[in-house]
């Protein structure tokens, strides 16, 4: 069921709100929404805090440290630029907002709901993606 | 018990399946007129109607006013009009939305139609939603699996609890003289079936199909002296949880189980007075989700308390006894409520709870976001 009629999902347009946080990857920073109000940070940002509704909003970066809250790897192909196997998880972040991205860098089958990952950029077609690899293989590319 | 003074007075619909060549729009005009005809109606009485666009052509092609579409070729001048984009929970939704109409007086019989031709459309599942999709985060099927992969993480849900619901669905159908999917299922065919997103499998998934179905919302007092036995309507809820699968708890719990409880206390009913369950069943782990939601069983419990057959025919709690969504065929939501005029008229063939009274329907959209509850009786 590969949907060839669909513009590839690496065409899109980001919005006036999620623009800074694409332009925030290609210096590898990971960052959120933050609210100078009451402190919260969120993803994805938008024109006011979802918590306290204030319009004076700021970004931070965070450390690209979570854990895997939950995953799925995908086994049926929807799209040609998407060759599966991959896999897709909710991250929680350390600093508390959470985003949908991959985990690379591992087998599929040796992801589990709790690990501690670390985000790595990875460039495709016109944007910088941030995805994540277990912690552990992290730590060993830096070393 | 609070009653609300409108009634459901007909109901309608197409087979479903694959039907090369027919459109949304004659499938949805052949269900209006049929569900207008089981009222005793004619075209003139009508001065309300709502339509649910269906996947394809809601959440895919872009809302336009499908209302308008269909309201010109069946050649209506309605006092109320409305298209519900609520996905799954559209149908369910729709009624509610012209019982307000009705007892606002805003019109006196409105008819709530849904209709696609989904099968016949390929890929138009394969949507992403969002920036999210950039990461090849597709189709209501990951999401779901998420869902599905967290229950298993934090309660122990095995793919055999999973397989309970697909099997009893089939089984449902085969009792379903119009199902779309009427084989029978077991747990080795289940666990044969081809894995889609972990750990949700081509069983787990609803059925994509081409049909309609409609059903008629009329004034209480008008309904009196119509053909049909009026189904009354005893509650109804709506709630949403408009987060993105970002916020915290979004994968835990369903927004039903805020409107579960509240529209059950609306109707002065406990969960236990329920006669006809019938979930919106996209997935699985949507019926093991609701089932807690509702309060069947406990949080976590959803796995153990389906096994041995519990929902399937002849179970203690049979639930989608037409075989819903995973085999009668994809109705949006309105076959649901169909099925439960059937048991409340008592007219549901060998499927037939006997004595039914009272019947819940739900309906659970978008990105586990929209959730609409409806409670029918006699």
């Amino acid at each position: 069921m590969t949907s060839d009629f669909h513009p590839s999902p690496l065409a899109f347009e980001p919005s006036k709100f999620t623009r800074p946080f694409w332009d925030a990857c290609r210096r590898h920073v990971l960052q959120a929404a933050s609210c100078n109000a009451c402190g919260h940070l969120f993803l994805p940002a938008g024109p006011v805090c979802p918590q306290c509704w204030s319009a004076d909003l700021g970004a931070e970066a965070l450390s690209g440290r979570g854990e895997i809250a939950a995953f799925t790897i995908y086994r049926q192909a929807y799209h040609p630029d998407y060759p599966v196997p991959y896999v897709i998880a909710l991250i929680a972040l350390k600093e508390g907002p959470r985003l949908i991205s991959n985990i690379v860098g591992c087998a599929p089958e040796s992801v589990a709901s709790g690990m501690s990952v670390t985000v790595r950029f990875a460039s495709r077609g016109e944007f910088v993606l941030p995805l994540f690899v277990p912690a552990m293989a992290e730590d060993s590319n830096d070393a | 018990m609070a009653v609300h003074r409108a009634v459901i007075a007909g109901i309608g619909h197409t087979a479903f399946g694959r039907f090369v060549g027919r459109t949304a729009l004659d499938l949805e005009a052949e269900a209006v007129l049929q569900a207008i005809s089981d009222a005793g109606l004619a075209k003139h009485d009508v001065d309300g109607l709502i339509t649910d666009p269906g996947p394809t052509q809601g959440v895919i092609n872009g809302i336009t006013p499908h209302f308008l579409t269909l309201g010109q070729h069946l050649g209506l001048s309605p006092d109320f009009v409305g298209s519900e984009v609520l996905g799954g929970a559209s149908s369910a939704a729709s009624i509610q939305r012209a019982v307000m109409a009705i007892e606002a007086g805003l019109c006196s019989v409105c008819v709530c139609v849904y209709g696609d031709a989904a099968l016949s459309s390929p890929g138009s599942f394969a949507y992403g939603r969002g920036e999210e999709s950039v990461f090849g985060f597709f189709g209501a099927t990951g999401l779901h699996a998420l869902a599905a992969q967290r229950h298993m993480a934090h309660y122990g849900t095995r793919p055999e609890h999973f397989a309970e619901v697909a099997i009893a669905a089939r089984a449902h159908a085969a009792r379903t003289p119009h199902a779309q999917l009427r084989e029978p299922l077991d747990l080795d065919g289940y666990l044969a079936s081809r894995l889609v997103a972990e750990p949700l499998r081509r069983a787990d998934c609803c059925l994509i199909s081409d049909g309609a179905a409609a059903v008629v919302v009329c004034a209480a007092d008008r309904a009196r002296d119509m053909r049909r036995a009026p189904v009354s309507i005893l509650g109804f809820g709506q709630a949403h949880s408009l987060c993105t699968w970002s916020s915290p708890g979004h994968f835990d719990a369903l927004p039903a189980a805020r409107c579960g409880p509240a529209t059950l206390e609306r109707a002065g009913l406990a969960i236990n007075d329920i006669d006809v369950v019938l979930l919106y069943d996209c997935f699985t782990i949507a019926v093991l989700m609701q089932l807690e939601d509702y309060g069947f069983c406990k949080k976590g419990e959803a796995g153990p308390f389906v096994e041995g057959g519990r929902i399937g025919p002849g179970g203690s709690l049979p639930v989608n006894t037409s075989g819903g969504l995973m085999a009668e065929g994809y109705g949006g939501g309105m076959m649901h409520v169909i099925e439960a005029v059937r048991h409340l008229r008592g007219e549901a063939g060998d499927r037939q709870i006997k004595g039914a009274q009272t019947a819940l329907i739900s309906g659970h959209g978008l990105g586990m976001n929209t959730h609409a509850t409806l409670i029918l009786g006699q």
